[in-house]
């Protein structure tokens, strides 16, 4: 299996042991990643989809053309990312006459959307082109730790379109996929809220960002838990560099290690913390990463 | 307007099951003429409705109205047809029926709104021009919350404040029942065609968003929202003034930029209307009328310059490298044909007119 592996903006230029990690589990996996060389931005849907569709759709369709002349699906562990290329995927599917005017942009370059690809998720692809039995056969270390799942808006909704899961106020994908490690996913109060980092707020107007951060922080201490685990380098940039700035502001002192999913696995697979660039995170992850491979380690 | 209502309210209680019946046949109507008229404004209840079966109603509705009209509120309708500018009106035929049928809709809904507040003041024994008096401050509060129902504001903070407001309370509710709360407007600022822009409202249909016509307001978009619990961003305001074409409202206000794009409002919006993109699209003319914050610009001034919102920067080069990953990732960062054919596309698409890029120097004009 061959999936054409879409890096986005934060993951490779902020937090690198994402990729790293996503790299050795699909190579355990036997899927091979091939680099869509050239790609860009998504773009931004906070910036581009709200200031110009066209823009954003014509770069949007750019990077899909990339993954159409490789003949493969894209994969994005961004949900950014994905929201951004899964629409326009399927925006450019349906509607012939924007099809149309996006590709007389793209004409200029020599490309041409011709719409056979597929835009997917890591959490997704681990759900239905993996399988959980065989994610389980890969945990060497399980971990012992009590996290708080956080989905993020763009991988589930809107629910109609995208379709990962029936009920995407109510799902349970990501809370299976972070059971299978050994860690123990804690409900707390309003899971589903956003980050509040999304639709250009945190460029525009940090305080209220921040706003939203400490109120999820405030129900995922509440519940008592290790760590955070997300599926978006986004939200993920937000709850890491977001909780100093949340720190700052009302004079808490949250210390909860942020985890991407694909970190989460890199643990669990026997990874370093250097490996996973964790200790390059603001949020010191150490004791978190103490407590999960403790008991494990006798 | 409270004292009309109040006189009807009292009459239409003897009347209360004839009014039921007829407000139902009327909202049809409403919303049939709406559809005909392709004028976007449609505030009755079964939007999919087809036209056909509508039209076998229309005639019976058409008498009812007339009789009610003749029953209940003719010194009102004069009155009325005298203050209110026509609505916009395309078809001839209709051209008398389509105020008055608004018309006798809206005070419908008056009539009930202060039947529902003078309920819940007949609980407390009291009229309700004297609730703070001999009312418990939280019941009056209650009231008002009735009244104003705007968002769901009210909260502990309010009745911390609440010995301070009593004074203030009569006056308050006074203005409260001035206000037409199912509309967004009051008695001294009334709605006109003139502040109107039918072409912003055209836009947001023909971006494929017509959903925006299926609006009736209910408020679940504003009740789950996380931005509207911490700023002035009233989702399902922006909503209706949309529909309505009040552009200049919609695109000079910051709290538009609020909106995180989560969509917990679209998916629990009880008719489906995809108000997320209703938002982008508001953003987008706001953008092209040249709202747009310098952050938001300077994301887009990194993209066309290296291909990327976030760039990479020598930090991140070093721990790549560490881990044995390639220095830059190769994307547009390490690629400068694939960086030529962004920037190509930016400029075809005047994206970097829009926001200001200048080529010389690789910022922003000004």
């Amino acid at each position: 299996m061959e999936i054409a592996y879409f890096l986005g903006c934060i993951m490779p230029n902020r937090y690198p042991g994402i990729e790293k990690a996503t790299r050795i589990l699909f190579d355990a996996l036997d899927i091979e990643l091939k680099d869509m060389e050239g790609a860009s931005c998504c773009p931004a849907p906070g910036v581009f989809g709200s200031f110009d569709e066209e823009t954003w759709a014509t770069i949007a369709a750019r990077n899909l053309t990339l993954a159409e002349d490789m003949g493969a699906d894209i994969m994005t562990e961004c949900n950014g990312c994905f929201g951004s290329l899964f629409e326009a995927n399927h925006m450019l599917k349906d509607d012939e006459e924007k099809r149309a005017k996006i590709n007389a942009n793209l004409a200029e370059i020599g490309k041409e959307f011709k719409g056979t690809t597929n835009v997917k998720h890591l959490a997704q692809i681990l759900r239905d082109d993996v399988g959980y039995e065989k994610l389980a056969s890969l945990i060497e270390k399980p971990l012992d730790l009590n996290v708080a799942v956080h989905y993020g808006c763009h991988f589930l909704k809107p629910t109609e379109e995208i379709g990962i899961e029936e009920q995407a106020e109510n799902p349970s994908i990501l809370d299976d996929l972070v059971e299978i490690t050994g860690a123990k996913s804690v409900d707390y109060k309003d899971k589903m809220m956003c980050c509040g980092a999304g639709g250009g707020l945190r460029a525009r107007d940090l305080d209220v960002t921040s706003s939203y951060t400490k109120e999820k922080l405030d129900h995922m201490s509440a519940a008592g838990v290790d760590a955070i685990i997300d599926v978006c380098p986004f939200c993920h940039m937000q709850f890491d560099q977001g909780q100093t700035e949340v720190n700052e502001r009302y004079g808490t002192d949250f210390a909860i290690p942020v985890f991407h999913l694909a970190q989460l696995y890199g643990l669990a697979m026997g990874l370093s913390a250097e490996d996973l660039t964790l200790n390059a995170q603001k949020i010191d992850a150490a004791p978190a990463l103490a407590k999960a491979l403790g008991e494990n380690a006798k | 307007m409270s004292i009309i209502n109040r006189l009807k309210s009292l009459f239409s209680e003897e009347k209360d099951m004839e009014e039921k019946n007829i407000s139902v046949k009327i909202s049809v109507d409403v919303e049939q003429d709406s559809s005909d008229l392709n004028d976007g404004i449609v505030s009755g209840t079964k939007t999919s409705v087809p036209i056909s079966d509508v039209l076998k109603k229309e005639e019976d509705a058409e008498k009812s109205e007339v009789t009610f009209k003749k029953d209940v509120s003719s010194i009102e309708e004069q009155r009325v047809e005298e203050d209110l500018p026509i609505i916009e009106e395309d078809e001839p035929s209709n051209d008398e029926e389509i105020p008055k049928v608004e018309e006798e809709e809206s005070k419908v809904e008056e009539v009930q709104e202060v039947e529902s507040v003078e309920e819940t003041a007949d609980e407390d024994g009291d009229e309700t021009s004297e609730i703070e008096e001999e009312v418990p401050v939280e019941e009056s509060l209650d009231v008002e919350e009735n009244t104003s129902s705007d968002e769901e504001d009210v909260n502990t903070d309010d009745e911390i404040e609440s010995a301070e407001k009593a004074d203030d309370d009569e006056e308050e509710q006074k203005e409260d029942k001035e206000r037409d709360n199912m509309t967004l407007l009051t008695d001294k600022e009334l709605l006109t065609d003139a502040n109107r822009d039918p072409e912003f409202t055209a836009e947001f249909i023909d971006a494929g968003i017509e959903t925006v016509k299926h609006c009736f307001q209910c408020g679940t978009c504003g009740g789950g929202c996380p931005s509207g619990r911490r700023t002035p961003y009233k989702v399902r305001q922006i909503v209706r003034k949309c529909l309505l074409g009040l552009k200049e409202e919609v695109i000079t206000d910051d709290a538009l930029w609020m909106c995180t794009t989560c969509y917990t409002c679209q998916e629990r919006c009880p008719r489906s209307v995809k108000i997320v993109e209703i938002i982008k699209k508001a953003r987008n003319v706001a953008a092209h009328a040249g709202y747009m914050a310098k952050p938001h610009k300077m994301t887009g001034v990194f993209v066309i310059n290296t291909g990327h919102a976030v760039p990479i920067n020598d930090g991140a080069k070093a721990l790549r490298t560490k881990i044995g990953l390639s220095e830059v990732p190769a994307t547009t960062h390490a690629d400068a044909g694939a960086l030529e054919e962004v920037q190509k596309l930016c400029k075809i698409t005047a994206f970097d007119e829009l926001i200001g890029y200048d080529e010389a120097t690789g910022g922003l004009k000004e």
